[in-house]
């Protein structure tokens, strides 16, 4: 039978294939970009909203450490530079993949996962990519005034060595808050939203802006192994203001983040093909 | 022609939760869910020829989507085989995406807050199509279509007839072999309706695209597609050229007849005796005649008639293609048209 035979689609390698995909999300990005500069004052109000938030934390910061000077060994400007550090991973995971967080909603629930599905791009790369939210851009700056202030503070001398670190620790936090809301979108290939664990989990967020030795030994393993909340804020940020024997610990933060990626991924692709054989 | 699509006993069943009750039986489903199977789609098997297009039709829940998204490469099947050009729809699915178009009536498959054109800029960079030919189809487009209106709104503004035809633009811009329709004129008011087929009429003609079109309005049928597919219970009912479905024995055509003097049906019957045809009488003066072109023709019924009667007017009316669709649903399939299941 000689029928058409419709084209398999240019031949790539591995890396051809990868770089044409990231290409598509730089032109994603770009027309995100476009549109929101149409919303101008959505994004100062943004801005806004942010700043008061962030204030009214530092405020009750501010409080606590008037009664106590220092908390659990941790001074007011040390435990300042973890809450700013924590800011700059969950601003670059705000900014770039919050669409992860309402997967359920708006891909599954909604339909939109049909039309990602009709497109010869990598399905999770529009997921995280499709859109972006800018109030992303405020918690970076936040984070990193407050940083900034708290290293001046602290008299923090960082080598270049030190900023290579902190250049490859912020991408790796952000990569374990994308792999843990990663996971809970895969899981609701299974259980749809019913569970309901991303808002509960997002705020679990709050606790890992503080160093973690101030919370009992149970918490700090939940946090460390369980939900890898550890690894987005106190344990990168002690290779800066952490003792030589916490700081060790920090390093491990990009073989933590691929770790969680890969053991996300795979439940993503094995709920994809669920999705693809049961349509719901 | 060898076919462009190969549809072979395709089945596909869903596996559905069938939830208790309270919060308890919500406790119990999440640990042990209880399931149901249901069988969407059939032993489903059809071809299609390129260049064909295709009414596939049923009623809500025949397994018009199901299929729809099997051949799309949304789902996989539980049993049976796709092949659309050689390429297995589900297992090839991102390389098959680069040839097909397919539009979701009931939703969008353009960006919510782009312009529309940055939407097809962003289409033609995930298509990879080329600048000349993404030009010449969006000359196309405006012509046709007329979307250079808007194209610089942001598509949450559009009317949904505007949508739509962005939509249609949307799927066809890298020049799809196959372009799949799921309900394209849901919704939209008589001109846009009339704008969507005059449109998919010209693309058929000049793009040589290859439809397959499911929707609720026979409309849409009878001026697009010469041949359906009526699927009913996830099994193909029907098919065939849509005309033979209409000229089958089942489906009576209605010659009425204006008389210049009154006239009895009884006397009407009588003159027609040795033909099959029904009376009905509206009055003296208006009579039609109900018969199966299989049977007799109009022609016949006229002369029986005027060799005794005067004649003032007449009309003959095809069965309407909902009617005889309703039918089919009604009583399956007449004797003389089980020729056309394969």
């Amino acid at each position: 039978m000689n029928g058409i035979q419709l084209a398999a689609g240019p031949q790539r390698t591995r890396w051809q294939r990868a770089g044409w995909q990231l290409q598509i999300i730089v032109a994603y990005f770009a027309q995100f970009l476009k549109t929101r500069l149409v919303y101008r004052v959505d994004f100062l109000v943004d801005l806004a909203a942010n700043l008061v938030a962030v204030g009214v934390q530092l405020a009750t910061l501010t409080v606590l450490f008037d009664k106590v000077t220092a908390l659990k060994g941790w001074s007011f400007e040390q435990v300042l530079f973890i809450y700013g550090f924590s800011l700059l991973p969950l601003g670059l995971f705000n900014l770039i993949s919050i669409n992860i967080y309402s997967f359920a909603e708006h891909y599954i629930a909604d339909g939109n996962l049909d039309r990602v599905l009709l497109r010869p791009v990598n399905p999770l790369a529009q997921v995280l990519f499709e859109s972006f939210n800018v109030s992303g851009l405020n918690e970076i700056m936040l984070g990193a005034g407050i940083m900034g202030y708290a290293a001046v503070a602290l008299e923090l001398r960082p080598g270049p060595w030190d900023i290579a670190v902190f250049a490859v620790l912020v991408p790796s936090a952000a990569l374990v808050y994308t792999a843990v809301f990663l996971g809970l979108a895969a899981v609701s290939f299974w259980f749809e939203d019913r569970l309901g664990l991303a808002p509960p989990i997002y705020n679990v967020i709050r606790f890992a802006r503080y160093p973690l030795t101030i919370y009992g030994r149970g918490v700090q393993a939940f946090l460390t192994f369980v939900l890898p909340f550890a690894w987005v804020a106190y344990l990168p940020a002690t290779w800066f203001v952490g003792g030589p024997d916490v700081r060790r610990w920090a390093m491990c933060t990009p073989l933590v983040g691929v770790l969680v990626m890969a053991l996300a991924y795979t439940v993503w692709r094995a709920g994809l093909r669920r999705y693809t054989s049961t349509g719901s | 022609m060898a076919p462009l699509i190969t549809v072979d006993r395709l089945t596909k069943d869903y596996r559905l939760t069938v939830r208790r009750e309270g919060v308890k039986g919500g406790i119990v489903d999440l640990v042990r869910p209880r399931k149901r199977i249901l069988r969407a789609v059939d032993e489903v098997s059809f071809t299609i020829d390129p260049g064909e297009m295709v009414g596939y039709i049923g009623a809500n829940g025949a397994g018009k989507s199901t299929t729809i998204k099997v051949l799309t490469g949304i789902l996989t099947p539980t049993s049976g085989e796709v092949r659309v050009g050689g390429l297995v729809p589900y297992r090839q699915r991102q390389s098959y995406t680069r040839h097909i178009g397919v539009v979701f009536g009931q939703r969008t498959q353009l960006w919510w807050d782009l312009a529309v054109v940055e939407s097809f800029r962003l289409l033609q960079r995930i298509f990879e199509v080329p600048e000349d030919r993404y030009r010449s189809q969006m000359a196309f487009f405006a012509e046709l279509l007329g979307i250079d209106e808007f194209l610089n709104q942001p598509v949450r503004k559009l009317s949904l007839g505007q949508r739509m035809r962005c939509d249609l633009a949307a799927a066809l811009v890298h020049e799809p072999r196959v372009l799949f329709l799921d309900e394209p004129t849901i919704g939209l008011d008589v001109v846009a309706k009339e704008n969507v087929r005059g449109f998919l009429r010209r693309a058929r003609d000049t793009l040589g695209v290859t439809v397959i079109l499911t929707t609720h309005d026979l409309g849409d049928i009878e001026q697009l597609c010469r041949r359906v597919i009526i699927i009913d219970h996830g099994k193909v009912l029907y098919d065939g050229l849509l005309e033979d479905l209409r000229r089958g024995p089942g489906h009576r055509l209605r010659l009425c007849l204006d008389l210049a003097e009154p006239v009895t049906a009884a006397a009407l019957a009588a003159a027609t005796r040795d033909l099959p045809v029904q009376w009905e009488s509206d009055g003296a003066h208006r009579h039609c005649a109900l018969f199966s072109r299989a049977e007799t023709t109009a022609a016949a019924i006229l002369s029986r008639v005027l060799a005794a009667h005067r004649l003032r007017d007449m009309a003959l009316t095809e069965p309407a293609i909902e009617d005889v669709v309703r039918r089919i649903y009604r009583e399956g399939l007449q004797p003389g048209q089980e020729a056309n299941l394969e």
